[in-house]
């Protein structure tokens, strides 16, 4: 019984967590959003995809990044900085603009997990 | 055993396996572990071809549907607590369709994203009035085949086949911090209750009695579960390959649903996009279809109503309702604005701590004599059903600690 209470505590501790570390998923989520627009925008201008697609996609993408934007709990950090920086990205950007944003974010959230 | 009625049965069960879950998960296994998930699948999908199969003799022999066994087997509490679990869980499942549906249309027409999940709604609602329980399995299932271009695109795109093929072999990755083990953990868990949704079996078992299947027919069962759910199962690591090739070292982790569509666009061009978006919208289409009269059985099932598209819709005027509201319900939670991702994830958690409640008492009375006579299961059956029980309730007990620990496999 002490062992499920410890682990219940351990659960919430995790969940309630502050912070860095607190704001990996939504850095990760950023960085892969700017890659998938990257990708977006690539393929697109080999004519591969709809303009239907490569409309919405570019919305969807944005929109998600601003969601990741706000649910951090340190706007002000060097990540906060970066996808700022990926959301003042026009919509039709070159793919090395945007995949040069996910990297950035990769490396942040490398030296963040291995602190 | 008619060669046309096989063939049609297998085609449908290929077209029919890819839902949501799968397309989401698959894809994202794919970016985070490579090819390192491809055994999880295959593994799964040998459960579901056991439990199918199961589903289908009972049927076949005993004339029974699932959430019948259910009350019989776990007594009227048990049963009732069941039904309450398994009616959420598809419930959510329906959801995150139709909210996939509205999404995929999105994708096509550039259409509002609300608007095309109400269309999606009155099409499939429209499709389940006019036409019977064959022709509604056919044509979600015979369409669905569209995602076979995903297979194309695999094979087109050259990918490392050596190591394809060495992540059917099970293994966990070298060199993962603790971190990425729990992120493992949790994907493979995810991956076996996307492969294992219980509406599965709900909606196969009651397909069975809709179609008066008898003992005549265990063969086309046995075929069908066992050939048509594995060439299904390939559909989705043929997705995970892809995106394990394409997007892992792009960094690109699919957040978004519509990502998995340029798996095909890549090497195909506009054709592969179109044909890969078409087949995706079927593909949920039927999935949400699936769901959704799942649900309808479980409960007219659990109350003794008259059931079964075999029936006029007024002939069967409390299930024509049930489906009708499991449709509707599902609209509204979609309507909310909720994420379809966020659905999905909900979807296969609450589903997979259904699953040992829902296999439990298929087992126990496909193992009895009494019912199933010489049909009864033999000692292959009872060891894979016995075994793969252990495993969904081990993976039932890992889930939530395991989604809460990862942020859903976010971080």
């Amino acid at each position: 019984m002490l062992r499920w209470a410890l682990l219940l505590l351990l659960l919430l501790l995790a969940a309630c967590s502050k912070g860095a570390e607190a704001d990996l998923p939504s850095i990760g989520e950023a960085r892969s959003l700017a890659a998938e627009w990257a990708l977006v925008n690539e393929q697109a201008s080999q004519g591969h995809l709809t303009r239907h697609y490569v409309d919405t996609m570019r919305q969807s993408c944005r929109e998600q990044i601003e969601t990741a934007a706000k649910s951090l709990t340190q706007p002000q950090s060097p990540y906060g900085a970066e996808i700022a920086a990926l959301l003042r990205e026009p919509d039709d950007a070159s793919p090395t603009v945007l995949r040069a944003h996910a990297i950035r974010l990769k490396q942040i959230e490398d030296s963040l997990e291995s602190a | 055993m008619n060669p046309l009625e096989l063939t049609l049965g297998i085609m449908t069960a290929v077209g029919g396996f890819v839902d949501i879950s799968e397309l989401v998960f698959a894809a994202q296994a794919g970016s985070n572990f490579g090819y390192a998930l491809i055994w999880v699948f295959a593994f799964a999908t040998v459960g579901i071809m056991v439990f199918g199969e199961m589903c289908g003799r009972v049927a076949a022999v005993a004339h029974q549907p699932v959430f019948n066994l259910m009350r019989h087997r776990l007594g009227l509490k048990l049963g009732f607590v069941t039904l309450i679990a398994s009616v959420i869980s598809t419930l959510i499942t329906t959801s995150a369709e139709i909210g996939g549906l509205g999404l995929v249309l999105h994708y096509l027409t550039g259409a509002p994203y609300l608007l095309m999940a109400a269309a999606s709604v009155v099409v499939l609602g429209a499709s389940m009035w006019v036409l019977p329980f064959k022709w509604i399995e056919r044509t979600y299932g015979l369409l669905g085949l569209m995602m076979l271009v995903f297979a194309a695109a695999l094979v087109a795109i050259h990918p490392p086949w050596g190591e394809v093929a060495r992540g059917f072999v099970p293994q966990v990755p070298q060199g993962l911090s603790t971190k990425e083990l729990l992120k493992f953990g949790y994907f493979a868990v995810a991956i076996t209750s996307a492969v294992l949704f219980p509406y599965e079996a709900y909606f196969y078992s009651s397909g069975g009695i809709e179609e008066a299947w008898g003992p005549k027919d265990l063969t086309t069962n046995r075929v069908t579960t066992t050939v048509g759910f594995a060439l299904g199962s390939l559909l989705a690591i043929a997705i995970l390959s892809m995106s394990a090739h394409l997007f892992r070292p792009l960094m690109v982790g699919p957040q978004l649903p519509g990502t998995s569509a340029l798996e095909a666009a890549i090497p195909f061009g506009r054709t592969g996009l179109l044909l890969a978006l078409l087949g995706m919208l079927i593909a949920i289409a039927g999935a949400a279809v699936e769901t959704c009269m799942a649900n309808a059985y479980s409960v007219s099932q659990f109350f003794g109503w008259e059931w079964g598209r075999h029936k006029k819709p007024w002939e069967a005027p409390r299930f024509t309702l049930a489906w009708s509201a499991f449709l509707l319900v599902p609209l509204a939670i979609v309507m909310t604005g909720v994420d379809v991702m966020t659905l999905v994830e909900y979807a296969i958690l609450f589903s997979i701590l259904v699953l040992p409640l829902s296999y439990l008492p298929l087992m126990l009375l496909a193992n009895d004599k009494s019912y199933m006579r010489q049909y009864a299961n033999k000692w292959l059956a009872k060891g894979l059903g016995w075994t793969y029980f252990v495993i969904v309730t081990a993976a039932a007990m890992a889930a939530i600690p395991l989604y809460v620990m990862t942020a859903g496999g976010q971080s």
